[in-house]
Formats: structure tokens, C-alpha cells, sequence
């Protein structure tokens, strides 16, 4: 299933490239910044066109961490936060992707 | 210095949210007005201003801006012209070009809070990348992008300080102690 269309393809593409050019001169705690702003844009473009489960855990997770949030104020709770997210993007990949056995 | 002025210096804030309504023409042009009065090093006015209106080049200007989190109406790209500053026998690593761009920056700022226009600064960008958008001529750099629109509700908190700021914590009296 087709769930970018070629315009929001380069659009977030143009992003991450020149993204990559900016850090290179920027303070470090803008990177997982950059890399979050790609993935709410990428959460926004295909929010639409995905399952419902899939909708419930980008709308619900990404959304915990403020748009322009960086480590920088608070490090531990910046980290809990991103360990909160990945943990509810790992239970919805095994969930998405059937997970099978497993220990 | 009046206490409107010292007023709108305190309640400025950097707009992350715009809505999609254009900004007149004329409210533009008194935000490039005020900047026309900002502080310039000698009088030598090294900069260019670009205005961006038409909402295709803004879109592809914003995607080449990574800290650009706003969909503003208009830009105002300020450049450093490098061929006046060679003219004016500057060597290229002289600041004092770069703390112009400051001072016009902020001028813009505070006229578009006069004008009850929202504005961000955005320094995140792809100079490369908007030289080739905007066809810049090699002799300017792009510096930054001046963020133009009317302000919207909704729009994600300030970025908070590493720690709590204060002009206090900004200052310091007189000379440093003898080491």
C-alpha cells in the first residue's frame, strides 16, 4: 500500500538531507530533534492511510515529546521519554508484524 | 526609550504557528522599513534583504529549512553582500558583518510584534540549497530566514533553557577579579 505520495516523499527526502548538512554545524542535542521533526512529518503525511492501530500509536506516542524538545533541559526525562516511545513502537511492530514465539 | 517600546522588547515571542492567511503588502513592507533603521557598523549597510510572498517558493524554501516548524506567509531572507564587503577592504573573517545581521533581525522581530504579525527566526537551513531556489548571485550568503505570518493558537511551547535566566545570570559588573 502506497502511503506517500511522491511530493511528500521529497518533501520529507529535502528534509533529511539537508538536516544532515545543518547538524553538521549545530549543538548535538539538535539531533534527535531533527530526527523527531522527520518522523512527526512522517507520522503527519500517513496518518490518514494507515490502520487504525497504526494511527492510535503515532497520534498517542509521538506526542509525548514536545515539538522543539531537546535533551538539554532535562537529559533523564528527555531519555524516558524517547525509551517510553520506542518501547510502544516495539510492542506495535511485534504487534503489526506478527510476531511469532519469541522467549 | 518609551515603555511601549521596552514593552514590546518583553512580550515578543518566537511564532512557531501560523495561520495560512497572507500578510499585506504594506505591513511587510514596515517590518523591511524598521530594519532599513537597525544598528549597521559604520552606516555600510553589507546585507540584502530577499522577500519571499509567493507561496510556492515559500514551500520550497521551508523544505530545505529543517528548524523551519512554522508555515509562514512570507520570509525575509537577510544576506551578507561579500562583494561590499571585500569593497570596503573587510577581510572575510570579520564578526562585525554577522552581528549586523543580528541587529536587522531583531529590528524585524520587534516591528512585525508592533504590527501584531507572529515571526520566527530560522538559522537552520541549507545555505546551498536556498542559493539555488532563490538564484542568489554568488556574492550573497544567505544568513537567515526571517519568518513571516499571522500568529495561530496551538503552537508548541517555547524550547525551555538549560537552566532559569535571568538578566542577573547574564551579567557581570565592571572588571573580572584579579586570577
Amino acid at each position: 500500500m502506497l502511503v506517500l505520495s511522491e511530493d511528500e516523499a521529497l518533501e520529507l527526502l529535502a528534509f533529511l538531507v539537508t538536516a544532515a548538512r545543518t547538524q553538521v554545524d549545530e549543538a548535538p542535542e539538535y539531533a534527535p530533534l531533527r530526527l523527531l521533526t522527520a518522523a512527526h512529518r512522517l507520522s503527519a503525511a500517513i496518518l490518514a492511510r494507515v490502520s487504525p492501530a497504526t494511527r492510535q500509536v503515532l497520534s498517542e506516542s509521538l506526542a509525548q515529546i514536545g515539538a522543539v524538545e531537546t535533551p538539554s533541559a532535562d537529559p533523564d526525562s528527555y531519555r524516558a521519554k524517547l525509551d517510553a516511545l520506542c518501547a510502544a513502537l516495539a510492542r506495535h511492530l511485534g504487534a503489526h508484524f506478527g510476531r511469532s514465539g519469541g522467549r | 526609550m518609551t515603555p511601549e517600546v521596552l514593552h514590546a522588547i518583553r512580550t515578543r515571542r518566537v511564532v512557531r504557528h501560523m495561520t495560512a492567511e497572507p500578510i499585506d503588502r504594506d505591513q511587510l513592507i514596515e517590518v523591511l522599513k524598521a530594519a532599513r533603521w537597525a544598528p549597521n557598523a559604520g552606516n555600510r549597510r553589507l546585507h540584502r534583504f530577499v522577500v519571499i510572498q509567493r507561496p510556492d517558493t515559500v514551500r520550497l524554501v521551508r523544505m530545505v529549512a529543517p528548524g523551519m516548524f512554522q508555515h509562514p506567509a512570507a520570509i525575509v531572507v537577510i544576506c551578507i553582500d561579500w562583494r561590499r564587503v571585500a569593497q570596503y577592504g573587510m577581510p572575510r573573517q570579520n564578526t562585525g558583518v554577522y552581528v549586523d545581521v543580528g541587529t536587522a533581525l531583531q529590528t524585524m522581530l520587534l516591528a512585525a510584534h508592533a504590527l501584531e504579525l507572529g515571526a520566527g527566526p530560522v538559522t537552520s537551513f541549507s545555505k546551498a540549497a536556498v542559493g539555488v531556489l532563490l538564484n542568489l548571485p554568488a556574492q550573497l550568503s544567505p544568513e537567515v530566514l526571517v519568518c513571516l505570518g499571522h500568529p495561530a493558537a496551538g503552537g508548541p511551547p517555547p524550547m525551555r533553557p538549560r537552566e532559569r535566566i535571568t538578566w542577573q545570570s547574564l551579567t557581570d559588573w565592571e572588571a573580572f577579579p584579579d586570577p
